[in-house]
């Protein structure tokens, strides 16, 4: 999931100028579970904006339960059918997302002008209630066949590829002594399958082209292509 | 022609010295630091940018040095540049006369002076190796030939009191693979653990250098304890550090190290003494410990 926190409410209120009509947008899926622009915070914002003197003509979480912001054929649909007369008087939109979400609200209001409203701040996984740990960098060329699973440009505050640094103390790292040294878990996790031999295996350096911006991926039910600087990739998925 | 590289394959025990470049352009103490070991070392090594701290850079301190007649041990780290950037400055490095190259992981920005800085690490350290290496067989990372080649002595570091050691040993292997032609160590207080670790690479046939970092005083020790990876400062030497008055610190810094130099002497090709501003101290620990 893209996890996402909000903006402190002095920011957002800031981005405002006044008399500015405003309609707040969230999204049911990622930034629901992080509590950033769910149905009840989406809501909420409305009225703390209200509350602050902004003029707010609406908002939308679109639905139905569960969906993402930004699937665009799905928000276009709700914002035509359930919003047209608010989204009309809107001056621009408070997105309470991901940076993906934001766009979308853009491409379904035909280039309207947005607002972030939340920092998306990585890629996570959900732990445990309430708790989103990262560990993907979506660097586009996944090393962990080397690692065990476990991802070095991630889980190393280093990024490094080929072993630790020598600033890890106690198995935590130089950069946060609560944290763990990545390398030290790759270690651990490998000596435990007896796959330790995985680590003498020299990495060379990443392939930045591959984690170029802007990327793009076209899909179909059995090939996909990924386009990068590194040029595009075909895959099939039915031979 | 590098001198440190000479002195190792005639199979001489090898010493050498550092000096931490300051911030800003007056290079006057740090060059008199390198002026006491003159002679004394057979080089110099210049930190880059140590602990993340923003400085003048190390190659032009090792060009001031050679211009003193001093050879420097060009340290660079993967920190603060990509891979365009490190293979253009150890090309420069060439040029201006610098011989030994340490390649460094290099000190996360967050611990130093400008902690919002990208951390850049576009390569590791195993793998600025191997790519210098490359330049020094006549191409570049991407196969391009070099118009003139340099012939660069590549050094690396490793940590003997590294824990799990296992973990250090399998990257330094992974350091000699991509070209590191010695190594120098982590601050060694502890000769036996340094005598286990030689042990355990004794296959590796590759020069070791070990780290002398001269002890100042016990909270120097009880700092480093808690906060440096690899250095054990035992308790029995903190209390000697600590049990000497202030104005008689320095001659005990000089017996303690001499002392680890006697002991890690059989074991190693070299010791690195890293002074920390003591420099003035380092002619007295090679004489004292016979090392000239």
């Amino acid at each position: 999931m893209h996890a996402t926190i909000q903006k402190p409410i002095e920011d957002i209120i800031s981005f405002l100028k006044p008399g500015e009509k405003v309609f707040v947008v969230g999204c049911d899926n990622c930034a629901a579970k992080c509590h950033s622009g769910g149905i009840p915070e989406t809501e909420r914002m409305a009225e703390r904006l209200k509350k602050r003197g902004v003029d707010v003509v609406g908002w939308s979480v679109p639905g139905p339960a569960g969906v993402s912001l930004c699937k665009l054929a799905n928000t276009k649909k709700v914002f035509d059918e359930q919003h047209a007369a608010e989204i009309e008087k809107a001056d621009s939109f408070l997105v309470l997302a991901c940076g993906q979400g934001l766009h979308t609200v853009i491409d379904a209001t035909g280039g309207g002008f947005v607002h972030p409203g939340c920092d998306t701040i990585f890629g996570g996984e959900t732990v445990s209630e309430g708790v989103i740990l990262e560990y993907c960098q979506l660097c586009g060329e996944c090393i962990t066949e080397f690692t065990g699973g476990l991802c070095p440009l991630t889980l190393c505050s280093k990024a490094l590829i080929n072993g630790p640094c020598g600033g890890a103390k106690d198995g935590k790292c130089e950069v946060d002594r609560e944290q763990d040294c990545g390398w030290h878990l790759i270690y651990e996790r490998l000596k435990a399958a007896g796959k330790l031999e995985l680590m003498d295996q020299y990495q060379e350096p990443k392939n930045f082209a591959r984690w170029s911006r802007p990327r793009k991926l076209n899909v179909a039910p059995t090939e996909a292509t990924f386009k990068s600087l590194a040029g595009a990739v075909t895959v099939r998925n039915d031979d | 022609m590098s001198n440190l590289k000479d002195t190792i394959e005639a199979g001489k025990f090898a010493v050498t010295g550092e000096i931490g470049p300051p911030k800003g352009v007056d290079l006057e103490k740090c060059l008199a630091d390198a002026e006491h070991i003159k002679g004394k070392v057979v080089a110099v090594n210049v930190t880059d940018l140590q602990a993340a701290v923003m400085r003048i850079g190390s190659m032009a301190v090792s060009a001031k040095l050679i211009e003193k007649g001093i050879e420097p041990v060009y340290q660079l780290t993967c920190r603060d540049r990509n891979r365009l950037a490190l293979q253009s400055d150890l090309l420069s490095a060439w040029a201006l006369g610098i011989r030994n190259v340490l390649c460094l992981t290099g000190d996360h920005p967050s611990l130093g002076d400008h902690q919002s800085a990208k951390p850049v690490y576009d390569l590791d350290s195993v793998n600025l190796l191997k790519v210098a290496s490359g330049l020094n067989g006549g191409h570049d990372m991407s196969g391009h030939e070099l118009e003139g080649k340099p012939d660069f002595f590549l050094g690396a570091v490793v940590t003997p009191a590294a824990d799990p050691i296992e973990l250090q040993i399998i990257k330094m292997k992974k350091k000699i693979d991509a070209g590191a032609m010695f190594f120098q160590t982590q601050a060694i207080y502890e000769p036996a653990q340094f005598e286990a670790f030689m042990d355990r690479i004794q296959s590796f046939d590759v020069p070791v250098m070990a780290g002398i970092v001269l002890l100042k005083s016990a909270g120097m020790a009880r700092f480093m304890n808690e906060n440096v990876a690899g250095i054990t400062v035992p308790d029995a030497m903190i209390e000697e550090i600590a049990g000497v008055k202030k104005a008689d610190r320095k001659k005990k810094a000089v017996e303690i190290a001499v002392r680890i130099v006697d002991k890690v002497k059989p074991l190693c090709q070299g010791v690195h003494i890293m002074p920390l501003g003591w420099d003035e101290l380092v002619p007295e620990i090679i004489e004292q410990a016979s090392l000239s």
